[in-house]
């Protein structure tokens, strides 16, 4: 015990009372503690959740696991298009502005861009983000990034931005279609053809992978959660790219060579149905659309309707036969000129009483004998023969925009009207629903749906369309759709025919011509220009293939000097492509006159 | 008080003895059985194992960073091969684009084949059909016509007659340059 005489020092006045500093300690960390509690409450009471994931996205990235778009293949599994990994190159002008020109000559020298256009875009002010070239092959973008950082030069990054490419070009472009500029999340924007009828089953669905990154590698004992990316599926087409190419030239060769305003050709295999080659002239470049008109983006084939003309008799007279009304030596006495209920009607030649057998009248492509045989149909069984062989309702092989045709009906369907119609007038068509229609007579009797889908596909509104889905019915009596054959394979003979051009050497081949008139769009009547038409199949005795050739507005002459040649070349063709030998039997000798 | 301790004195030492016999506590000798294992060596295992764990523990940490290092640059380098051989693809498809082989078919005097035709089966080597050779000079357009120039750089045609009278057509020729 020390006493009291000690002195205390001074300094042990100043520090208070151990209990009074043991206080001031205690409130001390009471409030230090209090503020640790309340912010405890904060981060687990009030927003747990929004901590969390600021916590979960530090340090961690997402990324977008692109979906490869299917790729369209033609039968033969050639790709028409095909997607490949692309990217865009973007600068910084904030970073890219001072060394511009070097920069722009650069870019321009390498990705074939227009100098003063990058130009442009490096410099512009206050921006931090100008496209430089879209859609660039990721190689190509990576080299050039590279190089341009390996030259000093700074402000260059990518991005993602898939390219689709249609490696033929113009081949098929018409049913095809393409994929525009992609939309800001790099996801494809269809905007024609199939692209675009098919876009959701071409497409396929993006995943996403979030993992956590330290210096840009992936943390491996990191949270990491993976949703995998569904591709899309691939599209086969029955087209056959080699042949459709030919077609293609084909037809531009004919309508360009009768100074045609345009044309369509169509190559169907008879037993399946399947289109080999459907061809629209004229028609744009897939991989650079821009430079036609839209009015191009199309296939006239399935959107454009028109008279049939005299091909259509072949469908007539057929359910003439079927409905044994008439057999191929049935005798008709044609006259000059028929008069009938409004206006009279004439044949394309003149000609005076002429005595000619069913197969005469198609051989010579008599409207006056095709009325005459017509006229023993009971009220409306021309139009259910009509209906049956698929007029009037749409072919439904995938393309969008396809128009239906008109098939009169009811009161709409008078007398007049069914004598026109008989040879192929007051009706409209588009050229699929005439090709699968002829295409019921090379394949005795039953017509099959025309498809252009190879198996089956999804249509954007749900449709499964396909082979697999191509119904078949029986329109005529086997026999009725040989004797129409034997019938068709008079109208290409040299001395009774009126398309002896149209002739295959060595195949037997039927066929049928129609010049029909055209009804212009601008006044609804007809402005004095013709649709040239060849229709057929071979060979006569075993069909492999139906053609159809039509060239509107030619100036060179009707269905077998304009449309026969071409349809000659495509018979040939199909038949030399696929082995088709020549069946070796004897050609038609039906009478055509009596 | 004095004289009473005497006595207890005498009477006290035989328990007390006894007593102070039981109370002297002595230390217990320590049994002599087995030496006492040396602290060091097992300080030292134990520090060993710890260490080894920590190291291993980094090492195997590092290797995986290592790892993860390589599978995003595997990851890179498979992706520049992916792009690489698309353009291959593309490549190769470019040439297989049926209007340049026409072209160089027909460069090479080659015409599509017309007239009669006939085909051999390649097992029994029959032919049937008429064989003819193929048609000299038969050619095909191979370039699609081009897209039109837009009005201002496709003027219409003008035709001067002799009689000066000017006629206009409305639309010139399509433009069949596709380099342009």
């Amino acid at each position: 015990m020390t006493g009291p005489s000690r002195p205390r020092p001074a300094r042990s006045r100043l520090r208070a009372s151990p209990q009074l500093r043991l206080r001031i300690g205690f409130l001390l960390i009471a409030m230090v503690l209090s503020v640790f509690a309340a912010r405890l409450v904060q981060l687990q009471g009030v927003d747990p959740e929004k901590y969390a994931d600021m916590a979960a996205a530090e340090g961690s990235v997402t990324v977008l696991l692109p979906a490869t778009r299917g790729e369209i293949l033609d039968r033969n599994g050639e790709p028409l298009a095909e997607s490949i990994d692309g990217r865009m190159i973007v600068a910084d002008p904030a970073l890219t502005a001072e060394d511009a020109p070097e920069l722009a000559t650069f870019l321009a020298k390498r990705l074939q861009i227009d100098y003063f256009q990058v130009l442009e875009r490096l410099r512009v002010e206050g921006s931090r983000f100008q496209y430089v070239a879209r859609q660039v092959p990721a190689h190509l973008a990576a080299d050039v990034v590279a190089d341009a950082e390996a030259k000093g030069f700074v402000g260059l990054f990518t991005q993602r931005d898939p390219v689709r490419v249609y490696p033929f070009g113009d081949v098929a472009a018409n049913l095809i279609g393409f994929l525009g500029t992609p939309r800001k999340n790099g996801s494809a924007r269809a905007l024609a053809g199939l692209e675009d009828s098919f876009d959701q089953y071409l497409a396929g669905v993006d995943g996403e992978a979030r993992y956590e990154v330290g210096a840009g590698n992936q943390i491996p004992l990191g949270d990491n959660t993976e949703t995998p990316a569904v591709d899309g599926s691939d599209l086969h087409l029955t087209i056959d790219a080699d042949l459709q190419f030919y077609t293609q030239q084909v037809l531009q060769q004919t309508v360009e060579g009768s100074r045609a305003e345009s044309g369509i050709a169509v190559i169907m295999d008879s037993r399946t149905g399947e289109i080999l080659a459907l061809a629209d002239y004229p028609s744009y470049d897939a991989s650079d659309p821009q430079e036609w008109p839209k009015s191009r983006y199309k296939s006239s084939a399935l959107t454009d309707v028109y008279e049939p003309g005299s091909t259509e008799k072949v469908l007539t007279l057929s359910a003439v036969i079927d409905a044994g009304l008439g057999g191929p030596r049935q005798q008709y006495v044609v006259p000059p000129v028929l008069n009938r209920q409004d206006r009279p009607i004439h044949d394309h030649w003149v000609h005076g009483v002429e005595h000619l057998t069913l197969a005469g009248i198609l051989a010579k492509s008599s409207n006056i004998g095709t009325v005459l045989a017509a006229d023993e149909f009971s009220p409306g069984q021309l139009r259910s023969y009509l209906t049956a062989f698929g007029f009037g309702e749409e072919t439904g092989i995938g393309l969008g925009g396809e128009s239906k045709g008109l098939l009169p009906d009811g009161a709409a369907w008078t007398d007049q009207v069914d004598d026109r119609i008989a040879f192929g007038q007051s009706l409209s068509i588009n050229a699929v629903q005439m090709a699968a229609a002829v295409n019921t007579i090379a394949n005795d009797g039953v017509r099959i749906d025309p498809s252009l889908i190879d198996g089956s596909a999804t249509l954007d509104d749900g449709t499964e369309v396909g082979t697999e889905q191509a119904d078949r019915r029986r329109v005529l009596s086997t026999e009725a759709a040989r004797q129409t054959g034997l019938m068709m394979e008079r109208v290409l003979d040299p001395e009774d025919g009126v398309a002896p051009q149209a002739a295959v050497p060595g195949y037997r081949i039927a066929g049928k011509t129609g010049t029909a008139q055209r009804v212009a769009e601008s006044c609804g009547c007809y402005d004095g220009s013709h649709t040239a038409s060849f229709i057929g199949f071979g060979p006569t005795d075993d069909a492999r293939f139906t053609v159809y050739v039509v060239v509107h507005d030619s100036r060179t002459g009707g269905g077998g000097a304009v449309a026969g040649p071409a349809f000659a070349k495509l018979m040939s063709y199909a038949l030399r492509r696929y082995g088709v030998p020549p069946t070796g039997t004897r050609p038609s000798r039906l009478p055509v006159e009596w | 008080m004095s004289n009473t301790a005497p006595q207890l004195r005498s009477r006290l030492p035989r328990i007390a003895e006894v007593a102070v016999q039981r109370a002297r506590l002595t230390v217990v000798p320590r049994p002599r059985t087995r030496p006492r294992a040396p602290r060091v060596p097992f300080v030292t295992l134990v520090s060993v194992i710890l260490l080894a764990g920590v190291i291993g523990l980094l090492m195997f940490n590092t290797s995986m960073q290592q790892a993860s290092f390589r599978a995003t640059a595997l990851e890179r380098q498979a992706a520049d091969l992916t792009a690489q051989e698309e353009a291959l693809r593309m490549e190769l498809q470019e040439l297989r684009d049926p209007q340049r082989v026409a072209a160089q078919a027909q460069a090479r005097g080659m015409v599509p084949p017309t007239g009669a035709a006939c085909v051999l089966t390649v097992g029994t080597g029959e032919i049937s059909g008429t064989c003819a050779p193929a048609l000299a000079g038969v050619k095909l357009p191979l370039d699609p016509p081009g897209p039109k120039r837009p009005a201002a750089l496709d003027p219409p045609t003008v035709e001067v007659r002799a009689d000066a009278r000017v006629k206009v057509r409305d639309h010139g020729a399509p433009d069949r340059d596709r380099q342009r």
